[in-house]
């Protein structure tokens, strides 16, 4: 009684909203594929771009002999064309950091739970300390040592979020090895391995793998802070974060779509990623789905 | 207060139906629910998971969520209507005249406030008239009247501080504070241990007694009402199935479903002469081969401190710092072996110990011609696995992500060591006989119901052929109709294999009528041992008489 | 007996963090390139020049031995000298506080008490279209980068409307020997748009929490039990839900204000407001390291301080945890 009345409250209060984001994320992931096929011009090519040109305002012809629909930067490069290029920078630095922090994050926590004794806290300590801090302070630290550049804050954004898989994982992982079953299996004199992989893996991985999305979601703000900052992607290959802080300075003085366009696109991708996330965990996680 | 006329009853309940508004559909919770309340009278309303009987104590008190409906019927108190959902006009009513206990008695008080406060809060809300000093001193003689010594010194502490028994007591305070005419109490006693169960229901009906209250306690346990209740409701399904006087219901049932409920509950026997003459237990103590000369299992000095970690904040009681102290027991071969204790007796951990899944830092033991140092790792020593165990709760005793036919074919496997593909005769056979219909072997664990999930698991256990097996409390996480069907399974499965059991419970009568001797366990010791039919019947131990006297006496002979 | 393991395990994690930005900075200070040239003038210097400076800076001494000695001053504060400003790197820091503090405090101040009371409501009132909005504009909120919002916030209060300055602190009084803008007109007016900025995702999580505490809270039994046994709702919510639901909310205003001094990166950069914030960008982009080092030394060790903080008020609000043997 009580989890039908839980079930039917705690529905989802977004609905169409849901159906709307899987679509705009879909849309993304085929625009970023698609961008050199797609894109009026190449940003990165500076033979491209005409330099006399910059600062136009949306809806200007250019030289190029097509009409720049969101306008160009302060150094000529087209808009649309800008988002384009940045959406594959930013979600190839977001997807792979998120695939590998979920990776070594998965195999420290199961290590953790699995070994004890001093393993478990020589990991669960770097992880408490590192979890104790924001995530953006951990972010800000590693990129500071480890110096700019694309592999670098692929490193910086693994650097700071593996933490949060492998307290997940190690944490579901000490509490399924206390139920019974995990006993039973026990009794069997099954082979350790068998245990881990058979009984234990299966039970404690799904609540890591239905945080990736939404830690896709979380690497996309923190790369586009980094790079906003100054300290994220080279200027010369910028993704949608440094594409906006590139055109910071001229909202000051009223050139509000160099940055406007590209911030637009950039929530709207982190929206629909932390959306469709957030339903991939309620469906994926059966913890949270029989609440 | 009792000149009231008898022919007015201080509640009536009348066609009363009920429903709950999903998002989906409606649905009926309660219908055409009949009954009367008198002044003083303790009316029982029993009834299995799900059949209503907390809706219909939350209908009375006013306490249903919105999304209850009242489709027929009137709630009539002291010849007024109150409504069934939660408004503001039945809070006049609620505390003041129809007050309530819960079960959970640790979440029933706020954790962050003492106790003292929190029934002086009740007072001033229910005596507008009072001052803080009479609230206060109105407050320590209801804790005084409930049993909690010393109120003084107790006032100020915050719930975390009581036992769980004590925790009761301040509840059953806090609800006689506005002097109420009703007192609803649902499963008031089911959290807690035997011995304190019965102090509390003694402390209820001595309430009724002095003070005139009325209670409707609400219970799945026969026991309980049969203990104190002067009348009793059956509910099912939302409907009663049959009320009466609670003597006439106990002895002469004439509802299908109250007798099965009635079956259902283990009774002891307490018989004084020699217990040969009894036919029919015969088959439960086969007492040829029950010779405690040639046991198949023994522990000897098994000692063992509490873990040092977990971070739990309720109060132990008795002994601190040890699991187990020197326990010694014995279990004959093929027949089973009872041990009994209250929460915190150890009787799990000797368990887990004598089956090789947990360590004491003393103690041995045999199992055959094998003895094993229980203080090295089971595996190693290889005392692991030549015991099977069956768990309390078969909601996580079964992997989820496997199915049925998975699980148990890695018991054929790797408990009895066949080789992979032979797996399918003896899977099918014991699925034959413990009555699991072969298509379940495709499901996953969540898709069973709670009985058929633990007969896969003493399926688990039988198929990997074990000499022993160890059941702890395998019944007491299931309905009271499930029980009875799921321990005679078990003893016939067992008996008929010649397996030796050990069955590990905190039910004296299931005890009794499986066990042909019993071991009583208290706070890590063992407090009194012995053949089954000694122990009931004549042991002098104080401690086993205090349990025995626990039990409701109607439920004993 | 609680209160000490828990404050033992705060100050073991301070002394472990010490330990890693030493780590961090040392490598840090010795990849790029030789410190020697921070002090001496690298065209002009004389081979004896720079055996001097070696000398001074302890460079001639063993790798080790550099380490143990730059971990001594790492704990004692010293992080050196500022390659720009040629003042003590931690004292720079020190002088840049004021105005992080300030700013940090002014958001709290407005997010806790509306934070709260929206969630408040949100979940007393759950299910309903208020608490729908409540809960989808805070999952918006949240998923908004900083710097986006601190730059909508310049666009549309101040570039467009021309309400508020898009940058600066404004003037400021003093008060205990420090310069503040909250204690005069044009300060505040400047202070309100970072203050913003910072306090917005802070509303919306402690709106989210006050939001589930309550929920939880009021569906426990001892909610039902002073329903039943006859409190007003009024009470129960000030004498019962509140304090039940505080413990969590204080936790969270003491780790997000140190998430504040995080993020002040962020907005003080966007809005060109001189705290530790900005001066951390600052460096980084003049490669002054030794600012670098120290400023984010000091706001690890402040989130972890603070953490320490939140542990121990969390034990004195909650007599389980304060009155455990």
């Amino acid at each position: 009684m009580k989890a039908e009345i839980i079930r039917v409250l705690g529905k989802p209060p977004y609905g169409p909203t849901l159906t709307l984001s899987k679509i705009v994320l879909a849309a993304y992931v085929l625009l970023a594929l698609a961008a050199p096929a797609i894109a009026p011009q190449n940003p990165y090519d500076p033979l491209q771009i005409y330099g006399w040109e910059a600062s136009s305002p949306p809806g200007t012809t250019g030289s190029g002999g097509y009409i720049y629909l969101l306008g160009t930067d302060g150094l000529g490069r087209d808009i649309v064309s800008s988002i384009l290029y940045g959406l594959r920078i930013s979600l190839l630095v977001s997807i792979t950091s998120a695939a590998i922090a979920a990776l070594i994050g998965l195999t420290a926590g199961v290590s953790a739970a699995y070994f004890g004794k001093w393993v478990d806290v020589a990991i669960m300590r770097l992880v408490d300390l590192q979890l104790s801090l924001p995530t953006i302070l951990v972010a800000l630290i590693a990129i500071v040592t480890l110096g700019p550049g694309i592999d670098r804050i692929i490193l910086a954004l693994i650097i700071a979020q593996w933490a949060t898989y492998a307290r997940v994982v190690r944490g579901v992982a000490l509490s399924e090895t206390g139920k019974s079953y995990i006993d039973a299996a026990r009794l069997m004199r099954l082979p350790t391995s068998r245990i881990i992989f058979r009984h234990l893996l299966p039970n404690s991985i799904a609540p890591a793998v239905t945080l990736i999305p939404i830690e896709v979601g979380h690497a996309v703000a923190l790369e586009a802070t980094l790079s906003f900052l100054g300290l994220g992607v080279p200027i010369d290959k910028p993704s949608l974060g440094a594409t906006v802080a590139n055109g910071f300075q001229y909202l000051l003085t009223g050139q509000y779509w160099i940055s406007l366009f590209p911030g637009l696109a950039l929530v709207g991708l982190i929206a629909s990623i932390n959306l469709v996330g957030e339903d991939v965990r309620r469906r994926l996680d059966p913890r949270s789905r029989s609440i | 207060m009792t000149l009231e006329p008898a022919d007015i009853p201080l509640l009536e309940v009348k066609n009363l139906g009920l429903r709950y508004l999903s998002a989906s559909s409606p649905a009926p919770i309660l219908h055409d629910v009949s009954f009367e309340l008198g002044r003083g009278e303790i009316l029982g309303i029993i009834g299995e998971s799900g059949a209503g009987k907390s809706t219909l104590g939350n209908a009375i008190i006013g306490l249903l969520a919105p999304e209850f409906q009242r489709t027929t019927g009137t709630i009539q108190f002291d010849g007024k209507a109150v409504g069934a959902a939660d408004d503001s006009g039945s809070s006049n009513v609620r505390g003041r005249r129809i007050s309530a206990i819960f079960q959970d008695h640790t979440a029933s008080l706020d954790p962050l406030m003492s106790v003292g406060a929190q029934l002086e809060e009740t007072i001033l809300a229910t005596n507008e008239t009072l001052s803080r000093r009479d609230a206060r001193a109105r407050a320590l003689e209801l804790m005084a009247r409930v049993g909690i010594p010393e109120p003084d010194r107790r006032y100020r502490d915050y719930p975390h501080q009581f036992s769980g028994g004590q925790r009761q007591r301040v509840v059953i305070a806090i609800a006689l504070a506005g002097s109420p005419d009703i007192i609803i109490a649902d499963e008031p006693t089911s959290a807690l241990d035997a011995t304190v169960q019965k102090q509390i229901l003694g402390l209820l009906r001595n309430l009724v007694e002095e003070t005139h209250v009325s209670i409707i306690l609400v219970t799945h346990d026969m026991g309980v009402i049969s203990e104190i209740a002067d009348r009793v409701l059956v509910m099912r399904n939302g409907r009663v199935v049959e009320q009466g006087v609670t003597s006439t219901i106990l002895e002469a049932p004439r509802n299908a479903y109250t007798r099965g409920l009635l079956a259902a509950v283990p009774r002891l026997r307490i018989s004084k002469p020699v217990p040969e003459k009894k036919t029919g237990r015969a088959r439960t103590a086969p007492s040829s081969d029950c010779d405690h000369k040639s046991p198949t299992v023994t522990a000897e000095g098994v000692s063992k401190a509490f873990s040092p970690q977990g971070l739990h904040w309720r109060p132990h009681q008795g002994t601190i710092g040890f699991a187990l102290r020197d326990v010694n027991i014995q279990i004959a071969r093929g027949a089973i072996t009872g041990i009994v204790g209250e929460s915190g007796s150890g009787k799990t951990t000797i368990g887990r110990i004598v089956a090789g899944l947990d360590t004491a830092p003393a103690g041995k033991v045999t199992i055959g011609d094998n003895a094993f140092d229980v203080s090295q790792n089971g595996r190693r020593t290889g005392l692991l696995g030549r015991v099977q165990m069956i768990f309390q709760d078969p909601a996580v005793s079964l992997n989820p992500r496997m199915t049925i036919a998975e699980t148990l074919r890695e018991s054929i496997r790797f408990g009895a060591g066949l080789a992979p593909g032979e797996e399918r005769p003896d899977m099918m056979a014991m699925m034959d006989r413990l009555g699991l219909a072969r298509s379940l072997g495709d499901r996953h664990p969540h898709q069973l119901s709670g009985g058929q999930k633990q007969r896969v698991a003493i399926a688990r256990a039988l198929l990997a052929r074990p000499e022993i097996v160890i059941a702890d409390e395998p019944t007491s996480a299931l309905d009271v109709s499930v029980q009875a069907e799921i321990v005679q399974l078990l003893k016939e499965s067992i008996t008929e294999r010649n397996i030796s059991m050990i069955f590990i419970s905190h039910d004296l009568a299931l005890v009794q009528d499986l066990c042909s001797a019993v071991y009583i366990f208290r706070d890590g010791r063992v407090e009194d041992s012995g053949p089954s039919d000694f122990i009931f019947s004549q042991s002098r131990n104080p401690y086993t008489r205090s349990l025995i006297d626990a039990r409701p006496h109607r439920f004993t002979h | 007996m609680a209160l000490i393991s828990v404050a033992m395990g705060r100050l073991s994690q301070a002394f472990l963090l010490l330990l890693v930005m030493s780590v961090i900075g040392f490598i840090g200070i010795h990849s790029v390139g030789n410190p020697v040239f921070n002090v001496v003038n690298i065209e002009t210097a004389t081979p004896e020049d720079i055996q001097r400076a070696t000398i001074a800076l302890g460079l001639d001494q063993p790798v080790w031995r550099q380490y143990l000695l730059f971990i001594g001053n790492v704990v004692t504060g010293n992080f050196g000298t500022s390659y720009i400003y040629h003042l003590p790197a931690f004292g720079l820091v020190m002088s840049k506080l004021p105005a992080t503090l300030e700013l940090a405090s002014i958001a709290m101040l407005v997010a806790a008490p509306v934070g709260t009371v929206l969630g408040l409501l949100a979940g007393r009132r759950n299910g309903t279209l208020l608490d729908r909005t409540i809960l989808k504009t805070s999952v918006f909120a949240l998923s908004i980068p900083s710097f986006w919002l601190s730059m909508m916030l310049i666009l549309l209060g101040a570039i467009l409307t021309g309400w508020f300055p898009s940058g600066g602190r404004g003037s400021t009084a003093s008060l205990l020997g420090q310069e503040w803008s909250f204690l005069t007109w044009n300060g505040l007016w400047h202070l309100t748009l970072p203050a913003l900025a910072l306090a917005i995702p802070n509303i919306a999580l402690i709106a989210r929490l006050a939001r589930s505490g309550t929920i939880e809270v009021e569906s426990l039994d001892f909610t039902r039990f002073c329903r039943a046994k006859g409190l007003s709702s009024r009470r129960i919510l000030f004498r019962h839900t509140l304090p039940n639901i505080s413990v969590p909310i204080v936790t969270v205003i003491g780790l997000q204000f140190g998430g504040m001094l995080a993020f002040a990166v962020v907005v003080e950069s966007i809005f060109a407001w001189p705290g530790i914030g900005k001066l951390l960008i600052d460096s980084i982009q003049l490669l002054d390291r030794p600012v670098v080092m120290a400023t984010l030394t000091f706001i690890s060790v402040a989130f972890v301080a603070l953490n320490a903080l939140v542990d121990l008020f969390y034990a004195v609000l909650d007599p389980r945890v304060r009155l455990s043997a």
